[in-house]
């Protein structure tokens, strides 16, 4: 079996529609609310953490069993230590100021959160800000260290050398441990 | 609870969300992150600045078309749920009208820059960073768990600092 991989109008209508389904799940989900993304990192509501582990759990069993059978394959961008590490640590300070990614600004926006826009307005300006910074940026923190290589699967999930195997089984223990610790469910005012 | 206007568990949302990501690899035999489409939103924003002028938009791509489709399904979720609200400032979380006005646009603007910029460093939005922890990359895993250890960190923080300025205000 192999991927679908459609072209064309096909490609843009069905990415449409999966569009939709996605912002349909960002607002059912709570992920696009700013009280519930600020709850979250402050460790006061579980609920977008869950959602965070439950879909990774689901998610790289559900991928590695679609992998095997040749539905998927690997789509990754190629990523350096130092670049995902100061990458991370940036973007935590900006999740913190504004609690919004780009896919859940859009959602918030659509659902009448008018202020967003400014958040938007700063994601934009930072695409030409590092544009001007890239030729500094490929001598230094890309420079720093090789890519990063993504591990070629082993032959079965319930293998104890498969660390989607234990990524799944950690964060569904993290589910739970969560479940039972934080509190849920900050309404979005 | 009705499924259509009610809030869903997160095991359905964790679930769903997974197998939306596995199958839009399957769709699309792409990777993930909206990148692309943010940029040819942004290419767009800068010539019309420079031009001073509304140009004709972009061509639709398939990673505009998705952003699009994002923009479609939270406008109709939020209206069937009964969560559309017309909001001009975020929450006030005690500050004066002027304080949180001016809280917004900063906070706003800051946020979005560093988040962005921070993306463009890891090299993929967060969707596809989500997409790339999936599929097993280190390099996503090493940015989500910096980015969440360090929004929580500052978050909690910037919360501590605010308690202990009303808490002195108080003597």
């Amino acid at each position: 079996m192999e991927p679908l991989a459609l072209t064309g109008n096909y490609r843009l209508v069905a990415a449409i529609f999966v569009g939709i389904a996605f912002g349909f799940l960002l607002i059912k989900s709570d992920l696009a609310w700013r009280s519930t993304c600020l709850n979250a990192i402050r460790l006061k509501d579980s609920r977008v953490l869950k959602t965070f582990l439950f879909s990774i759990a689901i998610g790289v069993t559900l991928f590695f069993f679609a992998e095997k059978s040749g539905l998927v394959h690997i789509h990754v961008r190629p990523s350096y230590f130092w670049a995902s590490l100061i990458g991370g640590i940036i973007c935590g300070t900006g999740i913190s100021l504004c609690c919004r990614v780009p896919v859940t600004a859009i959602a918030s926006l659509a659902a009448g959160r008018i202020y967003v826009i400014w958040v938007i307005l700063g994601m934009l300006l930072a695409y030409p800000c590092v544009n001007f910074m890239s030729g500094f940026l490929s001598k230094t923190i890309y420079n720093w260290s090789e890519p990063i290589k993504t591990e070629a699967s082993v032959g079965s999930f319930f293998n104890l050398t498969n660390a989607g195997l234990w990524v799944a089984g950690i964060s569904l223990l993290l589910v739970l441990f969560l479940h039972f610790t934080l509190g849920g469910d900050s309404e979005e005012k | 609870m009705n499924i259509v206007t009610g809030k869903w568990s997160f095991y359905i949302n964790g679930a769903l969300i997974a197998l939306l990501i596995v199958f839009c690899l399957y769709l699309f035999d792409d990777s993930l992150g909206m990148g692309d489409g943010m940029v040819v939103v942004s290419e767009y924003c800068n010539t019309a600045v420079k031009d001073k002028a509304i140009n004709p938009p972009p061509a639709l791509d398939w990673q505009t078309g998705f952003l699009c489709g994002i923009f479609i399904g939270a406008l109709a979720a939020s209206i069937i749920s009964g969560k559309w609200k017309i909001r001009f400032m975020q929450d006030s979380e005690g500050d004066g009208i002027a304080a949180t006005f001016v809280k917004t646009i900063v906070f706003g603007l800051a946020g979005g820059f560093l988040v962005m910029l921070g993306l463009q460093l890891a090299g993929d939005t967060f969707f596809g960073q989500w997409a790339a922890a999936i599929q097993m990359s280190s390099g996503a895993w090493i940015f989500l768990i910096s980015t969440f250890g360090i929004a929580t960190m500052t978050a909690i923080l910037m919360e501590r600092r605010k308690e202990g300025a009303k808490a002195g205000g108080d003597k």
